[in-house]
């Protein structure tokens, strides 16, 4: 070009390598956001049309599980994955329309992922009326306003059901479990943690821990069934003075602390030393209640 | 491909037998025939060089997701099912890829089904057997039931195999299995020797069954989980 002037070879050779330089750490950055951005937490967000009744089951592995019940005839998820170690699947059944099932599975997609890297947070709104279905083994597990069939099994985690209308099965070894106001068929298992039943409104409920504490607060259903078992730990049982319920308590190498008048009824020949059981009638004895225990105490008394 | 000019009786013959000969079946009608037909010599000769090309292919773990739903259709389909078992869903990822945790949940099965038809399973066992592989001392075995002892072999057995699968559970898990063992180990030990004392306190025993039964189903879970 006239008037141009042309740069030494030298000069230009070390405009084109600062050229490649610029690029190639354009290409380096690139490359890093992309990274950066995969490990990101990801976050799975939908909402799916349902039946009234759907089926909707959670196979997790770590991490919070929250399910609420609403009025829609919807399933809406938030999933937080704060590790891209694991991903979440979802099922749908049938494929188009209502569903009828929708599965949420964790998938661990590397191998030697551990601890916190497994971990899926989900929250959940459901139809009220849909029968939920939860393994989460190593994260807690809330529940709230369901009316129909849930179950939730753990290892380690917490388990808390406020305000449960249907069938509540609940197992976890070693974390506690919590059922507020469930007005469903309960049953409650767990291995060294305690059971907390407040305020039920059910007419069947089973609860057994090994080394766990048992308190139940609240009174018993009319025509209700309700056998309570710890080994080791204590239980509490406090009620209404008005409650009516038949009782049979019992223990191996406990005792029976009961605070509530009773109306005492002969005792079948046992080997248990009568310091060690107790069959009576509170008020009509409208509820059956059991309570078992090999070596806790058993305390009976009256809601103040 | 080529286009086949005339089809023959050959043909026919070639194509009826040819699956067969290519599962390894002796039919020297195929390859008698592939000599005299172009169209059906290179059919053949297709299928051989797919069959070849396959075989090179290298192995593939189908994904987690395929275990998933082949265990959720033969739930769906129950095509198996574990007795009483309160903890076994814990192994539902990787069942069918792992025979001992298999075996194990197979030995509780035909343990369920040896107690429903044991006539005489709350009889005192007075052999030292029982007691002795339940690993819980010298004088267990004397207020052993049969259902008890039973329990006792399945319950060593299974646990030799959690002790060699413990190192690969996740930590937080192990702590949760082990704290769940010490209690059960602690409440079966303390019926023992209750029972020991009182061989005729049924709620000891109810207890001891109970215990029996919790610490089976817990070790089950275990193993699986530890195959995961």
């Amino acid at each position: 070009m006239p008037g141009r002037e042309r740069k030494p070879v030298r000069s230009r050779l070390k405009s084109t390598i600062a050229v490649r330089q610029a690029w190639k750490w354009g290409a380096f950055l690139l490359l890093s956001t992309t990274f950066l951005v995969a490990a990101e937490p990801k976050r799975l967000e939908k909402t799916i049309e349902t039946i009234q009744r759907p089926r909707v089951s959670i196979a997790n592995l770590s991490g919070q599980v929250v399910v609420k019940g609403w009025e829609k005839n919807q399933v809406h998820v938030m999933c937080n994955l704060p590790s891209n170690r694991v991903e979440v699947d979802t099922e749908v059944l049938p494929a188009a329309g209502q569903a009828e099932k929708i599965h949420f599975t964790t998938h661990v997609l590397d191998p030697l992922a551990t601890g916190a890297e497994e971990m899926a947070d989900y929250t959940l709104e459901v139809p009220a009326g849909a029968n939920v279905e939860i393994r989460n083994p190593q994260g807690s597990v809330r529940l709230e306003g369901l009316h129909s069939d849930t179950s939730v099994e753990s290892v380690g985690g917490r388990i808390v059901a406020t305000d449960v209308s249907g069938h509540l099965a609940l197992q976890t070894m070693g974390g506690d479990i919590e059922a507020i106001r469930p007005s469903g068929r309960v049953e409650a298992y767990s291995i060294t943690g305690n059971l907390h039943f407040v305020s039920p409104a059910t007419a069947k409920l089973r609860g057994s821990t090994t080394s766990g504490r048992i308190v139940y607060e609240g009174d018993f259903v009319s025509g209700g069934d309700y056998t309570l078992s710890a080994y080791s730990g204590d239980m509490d049982i406090v009620c209404p003075a008005s409650s009516s319920f038949e009782l049979n308590a019992k223990t191996v190498h406990g005792k029976v602390d009961n605070r509530l008048p009773l109306t005492s009824r002969r005792h079948a020949p046992s080997p248990l030393s009568p310091g060690n059981s107790l069959l009576g009638t509170r008020n009509t004895g409208n509820a059956t209640v059991e309570l078992r225990s090999f070596s806790g105490t058993i305390h009976i008394r009256p809601q103040l | 491909m080529k286009e086949r000019i005339a089809r023959s009786a050959g043909c026919d013959q070639f194509d009826a037998e040819l699956a067969a000969y290519l599962e390894g079946e002796s039919r020297p009608q195929v390859v008698a025939h592939a000599r005299q037909c172009g169209y059906c010599a290179a059919t053949l000769s297709d299928l051989e060089q797919i069959r070849m090309s396959a075989r090179e292919l290298p192995w593939e773990e189908p994904s987690p997701a395929v275990w998933a739903n082949l265990r959720a259709a033969l739930e769906a389909e129950d095509a198996f099912r574990v007795p009483g078992d309160r903890w076994a869903w814990l192994g539902h990822l990787g069942l069918l890829r792992h025979p001992a945790p298999v075996g194990a949940l197979a030995s509780l099965a035909i343990l369920g089904t040896l107690f429903t038809l044991s006539p005489a399973r709350l009889e005192p066992v007075r052999t030292s057997e029982a007691g002795l592989v339940a690993g819980l001392g010298e004088n267990a075995p004397a207020v052993m039931s049969v259902d008890e002892a039973a329990w006792a072999r399945t319950i060593h057995e299974l646990e030799d195999t959690y002790r060699a699968r413990e190192p690969f559970l996740e930590p937080e898990l192990k702590v949760t299995y082990r704290q769940s063992l010490d209690s059960l180990n602690g409440s079966i030990r303390e019926c023992l020797t209750s029972l020991q004392a009182e061989p005729t306190n049924t709620l000891a025993r109810d207890y001891l069954l109970d215990a029996y039964s919790q610490k089976a189903e817990l070790l089950t879970s275990a193993i699986e989980f530890s195959g995961r």
